[in-house]
């Protein structure tokens, strides 16, 4: 049993608040309250990210995730005015109970691997260690190493861009 | 399965812990996922699974004392971005043309 | 004592200085001076009537909030409807944690650090913020079952992201030029050298065009007068906050009046040197006494700038705002990330 220490105390609240409102975002029936549910989950998760020392991933985790593209998805559900969802019939209810039983079932095979799963060896030795001056790291990393991915991701990031602007033009025929 | 590297303060919360979460995360998304009518819900059941499995790679970072896990994490996110602008694009795509994002009733393609 | 205990008492008490400075020094006064600078500007006197040149103004207006009744509109999103205000409000209130308000204080036997939280990712976690206080616009506008609430809601918060992309990218500018993350490096950074041989090392002076750049996106940011149009009068009845009463729409004001500080500090501190003056002492009690003063009085100026302007300019239209902060905007904050590497990598700087 670990000693309680302050990490400790903030890891439980961060895991309660982080899957308490995971629950409720798959429950919740407006899409709106879903979307802030998973703010609350990104805030959770931001704090593990702290823990782990990438602090740097955390914020970005807030300013990205939670900042922009959860209020995009806010401004989807605005614009095609999803606020009360239709009345859901169940009109399958086997299929809700096969689903729930799968998504156990997995979890379950997942989180039983990833216990048991050893510590590789005979891996490539890692790149740097991180928890001391991470950021200039990164960046340095970004510009050596990772500097195929970098620029492919931005010419990615234009391509959606100008897809997303194509995709939801009005045609006037 | 230790959180410790030489030189480095050990880990206060044992990884085992981290991962539980993630993996629990991850199939929370997807019994969301599964189980929504709305579009919009499924999508973002699908952004916890990803973020779900952000936190796992992070964990095997701090574990291994190995920046790539932050790297690929770094990407995620802004492929996410990428990926949820296009996405949103086609489902209100998808809206004006069928005036629904319930994918039970976009069912085209079914015999 | 132990160093946690030690640690936290040092927080609580610069968390304590700073609340109280802004929340009990300032912001009466803010809501005063706002009201008596427009009338200077506009020829009139301006609050008078509530204790000496109607000082005690701001005491009159919260006890008004409080006194109102609290509505919440009949179809509305009940808890949303009540969240909102506050989910403005938390980012704006934990924003000062990361500002530098002064050098250093040798007290208790120790060099105490002026600044709440020195973390490493500094100015990213002032944006964060910012773009998480997004959420309580468009809730406020959303759980109104308002149409002129949701249109000013939408628009304010199309707004706030749009200038957010400038105003990063200015602000990266200067953490280029200090080389981190952290505003303790940069005022230092800006303290510690000299720009041309006489000047300070200001980034107002290295960089001008990103100061003015990030000037005007932190107005777009802070929704004041010229882009104030999501909760002006006459547009939109009052935008976002319509369907707000009492308490809660006190609330929205003190989240604006908050940010109004918080962009204030963040100017000083990125392109006007924060805490330090050149020629005034920084080491040693009365050098830090004297950058807390130094950093306030600035933070002041940029609060009159501020009403100045607001008082001054007429509004933008919406689309006149939205093509500024995208086809202008964006492409010169580009350009000045150009001009700072340039004058880095030529040693000027």
């Amino acid at each position: 049993m670990p000693a309680l220490s302050g990490d400790l105390v903030v890891f439980t609240i961060a895991s309660l608040l982080a899957i308490g409102f995971a629950l409720a975002m798959v429950v919740q029936k407006a899409p709106v309250r879903s979307v802030l549910s998973l703010v609350v989950t990104f805030f959770g998760l931001a704090i593990f990210s702290i823990q782990l020392a990438a602090p740097f991933v955390a914020v970005l985790q807030v300013f990205v995730y939670a900042g922009a593209i959860l209020v995009l998805f806010l401004f989807v559900i605005m614009l095609l005015n999803l606020g009360q969802e239709a009345a859901e019939e169940d009109r399958r209810p086997l299929q809700k109970w096969l689903g729930l039983v799968a998504a156990l079932a997995l979890g379950g095979v997942l989180s039983g691997a990833a216990l048991r799963a050893p510590t590789p060896k005979g891996m490539r030795p890692p790149a740097v260690v991180p928890l001391a001056d991470e950021i200039p790291t990164i960046g340095r990393l970004l510009f050596s190493d990772y500097l195929l991915a970098f620029e492919a991701l931005s010419f990615l990031l234009l391509v959606a861009a100008v897809g997303a602007l194509l995709l939801s033009k009005r045609r006037f025929e | 399965m230790t959180g410790t590297l030489p030189g480095v303060a050990p880990m206060a919360v044992p990884p085992a812990a981290y991962l539980v979460v993630g993996t629990l995360l991850f199939a929370i998304g997807l019994a969301g996922a599964l189980l929504k009518r709305n579009a919009l819900s499924i999508f973002l059941s699908i952004e916890l699974m990803m973020n779900a499995v952000n936190l796992l790679f992070l964990t095997y970072a701090r574990m291994r004392g190995d920046m790539a896990g932050q790297m690929i994490v770094f990407f995620v996110i802004a492929i996410a971005a990428a990926e949820a602008s296009v996405g949103l694009a086609i489902f209100v795509a998808l809206f004006r043309a069928r005036r629904t994002v319930d994918v039970d009733k976009i069912a085209l393609l079914k015999w | 004592m132990s160093p946690t205990l030690s640690a936290a008492l040092e927080g609580a008490g610069k968390i304590a200085f700073v609340w109280g400075v802004v929340l009990a020094a300032m912001l009466p006064n803010l809501i005063w001076m706002e009201r008596r600078v427009a009338g200077l500007i506009q020829d009139r006197p301006g609050p008078n009537r509530v204790g000496p040149f109607g000082l005690l103004q701001a005491f009159a207006d919260v006890l008004k909030m409080f006194m109102k009744e609290d509505v919440v509109p009949l179809y509305a999103d009940r808890v949303l409807h009540t969240l909102a205000p506050f989910i403005l409000l938390v980012p704006s209130l934990t924003t000062f944690a990361v500002i530098p308000f002064g050098s250093k204080v040798p007290l208790f036997g120790r060099e105490i650090p002026l600044v709440i939280a020195d973390v490493n990712i500094g100015i990213l976690y002032v944006f964060a913020l910012a773009s998480v206080g997004v959420y309580g616009l468009v809730l406020a506008g959303w759980a109104s079952n308002n149409k002129f609430a949701l249109m000013g809601g939408i628009r304010s918060s199309a707004q706030v992201i749009s200038y957010e992309l400038s105003m990063g990218l200015a602000a990266i500018a200067t953490l280029m030029a200090a080389g981190s993350l952290r505003l303790v490096r940069v005022v230092e950074y800006q303290a510690g050298g000299t720009f041309l041989g006489f000047l300070p090392r200001w980034n107002c002076l290295t960089q001008p065009l990103g100061c003015v750049i990030f000037i005007v996106a932190a107005f777009a940011e802070t929704n004041r007068v010229p882009f104030d149009l999501p909760e002006a009068e006459a547009e939109l009845v009052a935008g976002y906050h319509t369907e707000y009463s009492g308490f809660r729409f006190g609330a929205f004001f003190m989240a604006e009046y908050l940010n109004l500080v918080a962009s204030s500090m963040m100017m000083a501190t990125l392109y006007f040197g924060g805490w330090s003056l050149p020629f005034l002492p920084s080491s040693g009690l009365l050098g830090g006494l004297l950058s807390i003063a130094v950093f306030f009085a600035k933070t002041m100026f940029f609060v009159f700038l501020f009403m100045w302007v607001r008082w001054t300019l007429p509004r933008f239209r919406f689309d006149q705002l939205m093509d500024l902060g995208w086809k202008a905007l964006l492409p010169l904050s580009l350009l000045n990330l150009l001009w700072t590497g340039a004058l880095i990598l030529l040693k000027v700087i």
